[in-house]
């Protein structure tokens, strides 16, 4: 979304390359590879310790992985020059200083990546925040720290967004209003990871779906695609995330 | 960047605290001057401490933990993470950081303490109380050395903020260059207790202005020295802390 890209085949692609992530003894990440398009809603899923949220974090640089890689525009994260305007992520909504307001929480973030001021005041509006943007991030709910965070993914306008268990904690109109939000980043033809581990609400918001689990892939595939083999999606999910298990304690 | 730190780091109540804390010195010298005026009134003269270097321990303290907070406060809150996704080059980052801290604790150092010099000289008047028998010249290298000593606790403080990722460690281990190992240092067998003592962070303080760094202890290092010795406290945690946040998982 700025300048000229370096890869064009590779804009708005996220490339996850024989990804592997110890941390001690213990495999968070294991030899997953997948690869998330532009335009779809990907749901990302697993059971809890499944690797969905180490996967996210060696996205975005902030872990090293053990071996392989990881590309969003065909580049490493962390050779991104002004990486909010090509990559927006949610990973806690809790992430807050609490004595600091809403609006200075995106006014830093715009400041380190050159955005403009009054995009702080539109992401603001369009979360619906704007009304408490002066107030302490400490003094809101988990509902008003999730819009915050898909406030400050959407700050620099990227073409690629990431969002870990965005929904967890929130009531039935946030939860509406966040799938509603990502079809329509989607349809904008932007990249939308999103992870879950609760079936039921990707079945209505992704059209593709990576499920993991123990660190592994265990199907890349379309939504279509399962709901055509299973009964449901999440006879789907249940079906092949037990076989994992299996696979995993025989290991 | 740096415009970004800053706005992180004055948008916290804690550093509006902590700079409160430290200008809190300015009335505790006030009252110490007039304290120390009635003394002379009664005995004619007297040699009393400046209250800038006599309360310095607070500013000291108060603005190590505007640099300790700087870092603590983002690993405490997990907004480490969203920091280092808006900027993967974390050399920068920390440069910024550092770079803001340095400024945000200097600049109300210097304040603080030169507005505690000249009130207390104020208040003090033409009565003989000791900490006026120099003149600001003679007074000034020790200001200075004050100021600079503020600084490098902050950087200090921001260094073993990044290494312990804890508010508390990092703060006590501030505690302890400040309070605990100069307590210890006299203690060491000779001659070790002078050369160890004279290396110790308060005194390095007076050593800068040629004084001596008790009533009992002479200064070994000359000037030029104390400040490089000052200045490389503030540069081996700055470089710990480089090397540990480079490559260290967030
Ligand atoms: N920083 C870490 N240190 C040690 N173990 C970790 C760390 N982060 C994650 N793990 C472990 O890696 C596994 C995967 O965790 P995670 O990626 O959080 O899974 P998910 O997000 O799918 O629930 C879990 O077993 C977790 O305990
Ligand atoms: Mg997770």
């Amino acid at each position: 979304m700025c300048g000229a890209p370096a890869f064009p085949d590779r804009e708005g692609v996220i490339e996850v390359k024989q990804l592997t992530k110890r941390y001690g003894r213990a495999r968070a990440v294991d030899d997953l590879s997948f690869t998330v398009q532009p335009g779809h809603v990907t749901g990302f899923l697993g059971p809890n310790g499944a690797g969905k949220s180490t996967t996210m974090r060696l996205i975005l640089g902030l872990d090293t992985p053990t071996s392989g890689e990881a590309l969003v525009n065909g580049r490493r994260y962390a050779t991104l020059g002004r990486p909010l305007h090509e990559v927006g992520a949610l990973l806690d909504a809790n992430a807050l200083h609490p004595t600091r307001s809403a609006y200075n929480h995106l006014l830093w973030m715009a400041r380190s990546n050159g955005i403009d001021p009054v995009r702080v005041a539109e992401v603001l509006e369009q979360v619906g925040l704007a009304g408490v943007a002066r107030k302490k991030a400490g003094g809101f709910s988990l509902g008003m720290k999730q819009r915050l965070g898909i406030a400050a993914a959407l700050l620099g306008d990227p073409g690629v967004l990431l969002f870990d268990e965005p929904v967890n904690g929130l009531d039935p109109d946030g939860v509406r209003w966040i799938r509603d939000l990502m079809r329509s980043l989607a349809a904008e033809g932007r990249t939308v990871l999103l992870s879950s581990h609760l079936m039921s609400e990707m079945a209505l918001t992704a059209d593709r779906i990576v499920i993991v689990g123990r660190g592994r892939l265990i199907v890349e595939t379309s939504v279509k695609d399962l709901t055509e083999r299973y009964d449901s999606l999440e006879s789907a999910y249940l079906a092949l995330t037990a076989g994992s298990v299996e696979y995993g304690a025989a290991r | 960047m740096i415009a970004s730190e800053w706005l992180k780091l004055r948008s916290v109540s804690s550093t509006r605290y902590a700079i409160g804390a430290a200008a809190l010195v300015i009335v505790l010298g006030a009252v110490w001057s007039f304290y120390v005026g009635t003394l002379a009134d009664a005995r004619g003269s007297i040699r009393a401490a400046a209250p800038e270097e006599g309360f310095l321990p607070l500013v000291q303290i108060s603005l190590a933990l505007v640099g300790v907070l700087a870092v603590t406060a983002e690993y405490g809150t997990g907004t480490i993470r969203p920091s280092l996704t808006a900027v993967p080059r974390r050399r920068a980052l920390l440069a910024a950081k550092a770079t803001v801290v340095a400024a945000a604790t200097t600049l109300p150092a210097l304040a603080v303490i030169f507005i505690t010099h000249a009130v207390s000289h104020l208040i003090a008047g033409d009565r003989a109380v000791g900490y006026n028998a120099g003149s600001f010249g003679d007074d000034l290298p020790l200001l200075l050395g004050s100021v600079l000593s503020v600084t490098v606790l902050a950087l200090v403080g921001l260094g073993l903020g990044v290494v312990t990722r804890s508010t508390a460690a990092a703060v006590g281990s501030v505690v302890g260059l400040l309070f605990v190992l100069p307590g210890i240092a006299p203690y060491l067998p000779q001659p070790w207790n002078v050369r160890v003592g004279a290396w110790m962070l308060p005194n390095l303080v007076p050593q800068i202005a040629g004084e001596r760094i008790s009533t009992r202890l002479d200064g070994l290092l000359p000037p030029a020295a104390a400040v490089a010795v000052l200045a490389g406290y503030a540069l081996v945690a700055l470089v710990a802390a480089f090397l540990v946040f480079e490559r260290r998982d967030a």
